[in-house]
């Protein structure tokens, strides 16, 4: 098969400037449920390098590990979740910059 | 590893250890027992002393056995090895002809004042602690004397150190016998402290602590090192035997019961200082300088001692003063090199003094403790078992020539220092001889002659403080069961003692060829040395006019009869005119105040006010206070906030992306 | 290269909406055309069987997870803050710093890797998407991830069924957090109030 036709410094950026959408989410927002959507959009540019390298080098082992982040990002945004609910549950108010019990 | 060398000839001796663990046996069981044993406890603590006596005189063949060995000398005496701890620390029994004359004494003369101690102690709340403690301090002064090395020497020394504590301080309801057995142990951990000391330097110098190794190379010690370790041992000795400077304690020691004195404070613990020299004879014979020192202070104690011996009105602590100054005239013999003077001098000593103290126990038992010869007098009526045993007592120590023993060995001290070059402490043990039979004679005739002066007040004999003198809460008690003390068992001891305090100085009559010589034959060692510039026997007759002049002014002052009439006014005004420095003894525990307990106390405040809460305290202050600002300017980072913290990620990680970038493009 | 711009822009595009939107169902929307963009780059990049699992487990498990939170949530109550989400002050100059930092990023990666892939050695038959074993199909990957990558494959189920257990205790109905007994009452009471209400 044929080398590829973008060279692979454009996946490069595309992938950085994706991450970098979702850390100005996570640092500008403060509703959770955004939060965690940009934290999905992190994990997403990072499987997007796994898998254009795994392209290039003509490897499957950046497929193996894209696979194995969805899984972890799957778990994650589980558990990110119930912890929206729980807190909700509790202040009936969810702002993360109302729980800072780690102010020192 | 050097030879080992041992001294005695090793073997199993029962009787050894059952001369040396039935008193530890006796003390246990008194102390475990006591309230059951009840009145039992002085038969059972006396039976554990005559028992061992009876070991100690069985291994009398074993002890005196001599033997060639194969390096050419002979081992004398028994050795057994208990056991070893390091290499170098092996611990064993030695006895040989040393160990058993003090063995002999120990339980011997211990056996006599343990028996005596039933009749003195009757009806004491403690008395079964009394014995435990006795009992323990015969075995600590056995472990003492029967240990073939230094370390085992040192346990005994810190022991009957302990045991003369508990005994001092027996009656702790009095706070003076709490402060004078406080004192005596400070002093004599001085002591303990000197002889570690001495230890470490004859570990450092041949790589052991026992006896053998520590002696075989004598001669091949550091002479600067070999005087460090004469003086650190005899630190202890100086401790431990009442010696300038650290006499002071002896005299307060006298708060304990009257046989505790005997046993401890005059018979056994006190010459301790003397075993130790004698036991280190090798040593102290390669060193001039150390063999000088010993001397010096020994006859500078016997004077002292002497001296304030005239100015006491206890009777006990003119036996204190006493004793010291005797301990004095051994400590000068075996100083300069006259063992066997020095040794006879303990030997008869211990009876002599014994009798004194058991003596004038029965005299202060029967006027319900009154010590103050001032308020006693003409108790030669009414004791007359008490006059005669004090009578031999003072013949004794005040060397009349062959009526006691003490005129035997006090004259072996005397020559010894002039046959090994001496002449200024030969003229000072004269001296000494002549006061000390003046001061003894005052006490004999104040107390014995005149009118009973019980009755009269307190401060028309001149004595300042009558809550002091004499009285203790210990009286009460005694009074109710007075009537019922059996007399025999105080009189019985100290009759059977008058015998040997009469004859047992014939001993050592004989020079070369006296028993005496022989026992210790192969002992100490002998060096030839030049004829004495003045013979025994004119040593003796000087010694005997000095004596008499001693007796005759005794007698001018308090024997003949107007003194005897006029006692009273005689003996306020002798108090009233005492010269301070006689009362406050030479000052010396001012002295010791001041140099060593206000400078403690000096450097203590300063430590406590200044060093510890300023710098010490005030370092871990700092500490925790720039900890604390530090702590403070670091939290202000902590804003809790999730986003902060994405926020400080991120930039680290931008950090991390735009090193690999210019990297790579700066890359080939 | 030019279905990489266009899915390219498309990715950019859904992804500032996403985080820029003030209603989190907005937000998803968003999310879900940036998942299938993505999705459809995998196809060009040769890995259908990863484009598949993105559109399953992405937008069909998770994205719908979120929109069953947010259903939960935001009925009848506020429950989110919806003042001014400003940027900080040092917003723009960061994004500028950013950009710049970026494109020499790419310009760097581009000069490094400029003949780096010349001299590969697939792992397995390389041919058009859509041909069965080739590079990137399902057999490809996964006789991949149970031969060769058994044990991380393991380790991710071990981390699954951690998470799961940790969903259970923060969420499930013995919730140990809650404060007190009567403030749980309340808040499972407003709960089924706005289950019953039909999320709106």
């Amino acid at each position: 098969m044929s080398p590829m036709a973008v060279p692979i410094a454009d996946y490069v950026g595309l992938s950085a400037v994706i991450f970098f959408i979702g850390v100005a989410g996570v640092i500008v927002r403060r509703n959770p449920l955004i939060m965690l959507m940009s934290i999905e959009l992190m994990f997403n540019a990072a499987n997007l390098l796994f898998i254009a390298f795994s392209r290039a080098w003509l490897h499957n082992a950046g497929h193996i590990f894209a696979f194995l982040v969805i899984t972890v990002a799957a778990a994650e945004a589980a558990i990110g979740l119930a912890i929206v609910v729980t807190v909700f549950r509790t202040s009936r108010h969810v702002d993360v910059d109302d729980i800072a019990l780690m102010k020192g | 590893m050097p030879v080992h060398h041992v001294m005695g000839n090793e073997g199993n001796y029962p009787y050894l250890l059952a001369l040396w663990l039935l008193p530890l046996a006796g003390a246990i069981v008194n102390w475990a027992f006591g309230p059951q044993l009840k009145s039992a406890a002085g038969a059972l603590g006396s039976a554990a002393i005559g028992v061992a006596f009876v070991a100690t005189v069985l291994m009398w063949g074993a002890a005196t056995q001599s033997v060639p060995s194969t390096g050419g000398v002979n081992l004398v005496g028994a050795h057994q090895t208990l056991f070893s701890w390091l290499p170098g620390f092996d611990f064993g029994l030695l006895m040989d002809p040393l160990s058993l004359l003090w063995a002999l004494i120990i339980t011997g003369v211990g056996f006599l004042i343990h028996v005596y101690s039933i009749g003195y102690m009757d009806g004491d709340n403690a008395f079964a602690r009394f014995f435990a403690y006795m009992n323990f301090f015969v075995f600590a002064m056995l472990t003492l004397v029967l240990s073939d090395n230094f370390v085992g020497l040192l346990i005994g020394w810190g022991l009957v150190g302990l045991a003369s504590y508990f005994l001092i301080g027996f009656w702790f309801f009095k706070p003076s016998a709490v402060a004078a057995a406080r004192k005596a142990f400070v002093l004599n951990v001085v002591g303990d402290v000197g002889i570690m000391f001495a230890i470490f330097m004859i570990f450092a110098s041949v790589h052991s602590t026992g006896f053998g190794d520590a002696f075989a190379f004598a001669g091949s010690y550091n002479t600067g090192w070999l005087f460090a370790i004469c003086l650190t041992l005899f630190i202890g000795a100086a401790a431990k035997s009442a010696q300038i400077p650290l006499q002071t304690w002896l005299p307060d020691a006298m708060e304990g019961p009257t046989p505790v004195s005997a046993l401890i404070h005059a018979a056994t613990m006190v010459t301790a200082g003397v075993y130790l020299i004698a036991r280190c004879a090798p040593l102290w014979s390669q060193n001039q300088d150390a063999q000088m020192l010993v001397g010096v202070i020994g006859a500078l104690t016997a004077l002292l001692g002497a001296i304030l011996g005239c100015a006491q009105w206890d009777i006990k602590r003119i036996l204190a003063y006493s004793t010291m100054s005797q301990i004095g005239y051994m400590i000068m013999g075996v100083g300069v090199g006259a063992y066997e003077g020095g040794v006879a001098h303990f030997f008869t000593h211990a009876f002599f003094k014994a009798q004194l103290f058991l003596g004038s126990g029965i005299i202060i038992h029967a006027l319900n403790n009154e010590q103050d010869v001032r308020r006693m007098g003409g108790l030669i009526k009414t004791m007359p078992f008490a006059f005669v045993a004090m009578l031999t007592g003072v013949i004794a120590i005040s060397g009349i020539p062959y009526l006691g023993s003490g005129f035997f060995s006090k004259d072996l001290v005397i020559q010894g220092a002039l046959q090994h070059g001496h002449p200024w402490l030969y003229a000072i043990a004269l001296i000494t001889a002549g006061i000390t039979a003046y001061y003894m004679c005052r006490m004999l005739f104040v107390t014995f002659l005149g009118q009973y002066r019980g009755n009269v007040d307190p401060s028309d004999l001149g004595i300042r403080h009558p809550e002091l003198a004499g009285t203790s809460a210990h009286a009460a008690e005694h009074d109710e069961v007075h009537a019922h003390a059996p007399a025999w068992l105080m009189n019985v001891p100290v009759g059977i003692l008058i015998v040997p305090t009469v004859l047992i100085g014939w001993l050592m009559f004989g020079g070369e060829n006296s028993p005496w010589a022989h026992f210790f034959a192969q002992q100490f060692p002998h060096p030839a040395l030049p004829a004495a510039p003045i013979s025994e026997t004119l040593t003796a007759v000087i010694a005997f006019a000095l004596v008499i002049v001693g007796i005759a002014i005794a007698w001018a002052r308090y024997g003949v009869a107007p003194a005897q009439q006029n006692a009273v006014e005689r003996l306020r005004q002798e108090s009233v005119r005492m010269p301070a420095v006689l009362t406050n003894a030479f000052y010396f525990d001012y002295a010791i105040d001041w140099l060593f307990v206000r400078t403690s106390q000096l450097l203590g405040t300063l430590f406590g006010r200044f060093l510890d809460p300023q710098v010490i305290d005030g370092a871990v202050r700092e500490t925790a206070f720039s900890a604390q600002w530090l702590g403070t300017l670091v939290r202000s980072f902590q804003t809790g906030l999730l986003r902060t913290y994405a926020f400080l990620l991120v930039i680290g990680a931008t950090c991390f992306m735009v090193y690999y970038a210019v990297a790579m493009g700066a890359a080939k | 290269m030019a279905a990489f711009w266009i899915l390219g822009i498309t990715l950019i595009g859904s992804a500032i909406w996403c985080i820029t939107n003030t209603k989190p169902v907005y937000s998803v929307v968003a999310l879900l055309l940036n998942f299938a963009a993505l999705a459809a780059m995998y196809l060009t990049l040769n890995a259908e069987f990863l484009a598949v699992i993105q559109m399953i487990v992405y937008s069909g498990a998770i994205l719908i997870l979120f929109l069953f939170v947010i259903a939960l949530l935001s009925s009848g109550v506020t429950p989110f803050s919806v003042g001014p989400n400003k940027l900080p002050r040092i917003g723009i100059p960061a994004v500028v710093v950013l950009l710049i930092a970026l494109g020499f990023l790419t310009y760097a990666v581009n000069r490094v890797t400029a003949n780096a892939f010349a001299n590969t050695s697939p792992t397995s038959p390389v041919g058009p998407v859509g041909t069965a074993g080739v590079f990137g199909s399902v057999a490809d990957f996964g006789k991949a991830l149970f031969t060769t990558y058994l044990l991380p494959f393991e380790i991710t189920a071990l981390v699954l069924m951690v998470a799961v257990i940790g969903v259970i205790l923060l969420a499930g109905d013995q919730a140990p957090y809650v404060a007190s007994q009567k403030q749980a009452e309340e808040v499972r009471r407003e709960m089924r109030e706005a289950i019953l209400r039909g999320g709106e």
